[in-house]
């Protein structure tokens, strides 16, 4: 009979015949973090190109000094929730401010972006409703629907012919139907087609809730995400987002012009049954939503980064994510050729995101990249010179090894280099 | 149990889909079952559901997941839904 942990087991084994001793891109320890694009990773001085830190606002110094301050002033934790122990006037100040931001009635503050889907969508959808969501959708809107007891519903990854289908079948059950799309998805990259799926939820008197974690702060004229870009705002009913992203910090919201948000926090457990924010997290989060109001050019610096990554990688020859986004996908042939690229560029000082499946979608494995505001031309220079020096030993087709030199060092077995 | 012409004919297609997508071929029986004997992981299952879906044009709700174990069940749950599309 099976133990309670040989489930455990079987990820030891995963974990153990698709890692080398001495190689863990999943648990990457950071010594000392120098700048939001430099740190010092197992003794070696990195190039970050693999932190969602968008605008670069972690070491922000009106962020760092409205931190300092707040812990000064209120101490560094809360120590409860706000339904136990107050709200504090900060937590009540931010929401006013995103509600502001998104020129929106209500606001909702989470303590992580996690809890946030899990709360909202578990408290806006329950048994006898039906949620409609993207393939590709972040494990916190998979687990959130699941927690909902709602019907679950998954249409092809932002194909508006499978969603149509999909919604049409429902009939009359749409009005009690909530769609979830992401504004930017997290692993390729690539942005939803958020007008045409505004315009079937119209069609079809559904509900529509947008993720903008990847979004919020790179899209949109004043940094509000997907649903200002396409135009859709007023057609989207619930936005959701993170301050740990493009805001620097740690934290979710959910804005919405529906009254009944407000009630929201009285039956979502993650909200109730949680530690509110800490005064230092809410403080910079403040700031960080004044910089980027104030500063429009961090957004036009950061797509100036990121084309100069996607297109420099596209002349390489890499296969990328369809769409040109912070997030600057790589496709890889194999998970053996994924990780030697990963430790060869590391080996030389870059540091990207691993990502194997499911994490990745459709079974593919990827070298994750996302661009900062913060990176210089010359880092992103630097990351392409990495890219082009590790590329001929990834090609099969090319005679001579299948990994760079340093990388074959590693004792990678022998299927891992197929 | 008696089965009826409708499960026989989903019965066969489904057949069909999953020597198609099981990662393990294995001859494929009403009792065979999808993950310890086809080698399905959750990533395949989703392939698969989609073109279930598009094969029976129906909605495969995910909460029927959890109560998939072998071939015959998959093939009751596409029976009932196509019934009561």
């Amino acid at each position: 009979m099976m133990g309670l942990l040989d489930k455990l087991h079987s990820v030891a084994d995963t974990r153990k015949a698709l890692l080398p001793p001495g190689i863990d891109p999943f648990n990457v320890v950071i010594d000392e973090i120098y700048t939001s694009t430099e740190a010092s990773l197992g003794g070696r001085r990195v190039l970050l190109a693999g932190t969602n830190n968008y605008l670069g606002l972690t070491f922000d110094q009106q962020c760092i000094d409205a931190a300092r301050e707040a812990i000064l002033r209120e101490g560094t934790g809360t120590t409860g929730s706000r339904m136990a122990n107050g709200t504090y006037a900060g937590h009540r100040d931010l929401e006013q401010e995103l509600a502001h931001f998104y020129g929106c009635s209500s606001a909702i503050v989470f303590s992580t972006g996690f809890v946030t889907n899990l709360g909202i969508i578990s408290t806006l959808a329950g048994p006898g409703d039906v949620i409609v969501l993207d393939a590709d959708s972040h494990a916190s809107i998979y687990d959130a629907c699941k927690m909902s007891g709602a019907e679950m519903i998954r249409f092809r990854h932002n194909n508006l012919g499978d969603l149509e289908k999909k919604l049409q079948r429902l009939g009359e059950r749409s009005a009690k139907t909530l769609i979830i799309v992401e504004g930017i998805y997290s692993m390729l990259g690539d942005c939803a087609p958020l007008a045409e799926i505004a315009a079937l939820k119209k069609k079809y008197g559904a509900w529509l809730l947008v993720d903008e974690a990847h979004s919020m702060g790179v899209l949109g004229d004043r940094g509000r995400g997907m649903a200002e870009a396409a135009g859709v705002e007023q057609d989207v009913d619930f936005i959701v987002g993170t301050f740990s992203k493009s805001l620097g910090a740690i934290g979710g919201f959910c804005v919405s012009n529906h009254p009944e948000l407000d009630l929201v926090r009285y039956v979502c457990r993650s909200y109730v049954f949680t530690a509110s924010p800490s005064p230092a997290t809410i403080a910079s989060v403040r700031e960080a939503l004044r910089v980027i109001e104030a500063n429009p050019q961090l957004r036009t610096k950061l797509w100036a980064n990121a084309t100069q990554l996607y297109q420099g990688l596209k002349q390489l020859g890499f296969e990328l994510g369809p769409d040109l986004s912070p997030i600057v996908a790589i496709r890889m042939p194999t998970r053996g050729k994924t990780l030697l690229a990963w430790k060869a560029l590391f080996d030389r000082g870059i540091y990207v995101n691993l990502v194997f499946p499911p994490a990745a979608p459709a079974g593919m494995s990827l070298l994750r990249c996302s661009v900062s505001a913060a990176h210089s031309s010359e880092q992103i220079n630097t990351i392409l010179r990495a890219f082009a020096a590790i590329q001929p030993h990834l090609n099969p087709s090319e005679s001579g090894v299948s990994a760079p030199s340093e990388t074959a060092k590693s004792g990678l077995p022998r299927e891992m280099r197929s | 149990m008696m089965t009826t012409p409708q499960y026989d004919a989903i019965f066969q297609q489904v057949v069909v889909l999953l020597q198609e997508y099981a990662p393990q071929p294995v001859p494929v029986h009403e009792e065979t079952e999808l993950i310890d004997d086809l080698g399905f992981d959750s990533l395949r299952v989703m392939e698969l559901l989609h073109e279930v879906e598009d094969v029976f044009d129906i909605t495969y709700p995910l909460n029927a997941l959890s109560d998939l174990r072998t071939v015959k069940d998959f093939v009751l749950q596409i029976q009932h839904i196509v019934e009561n599309r």
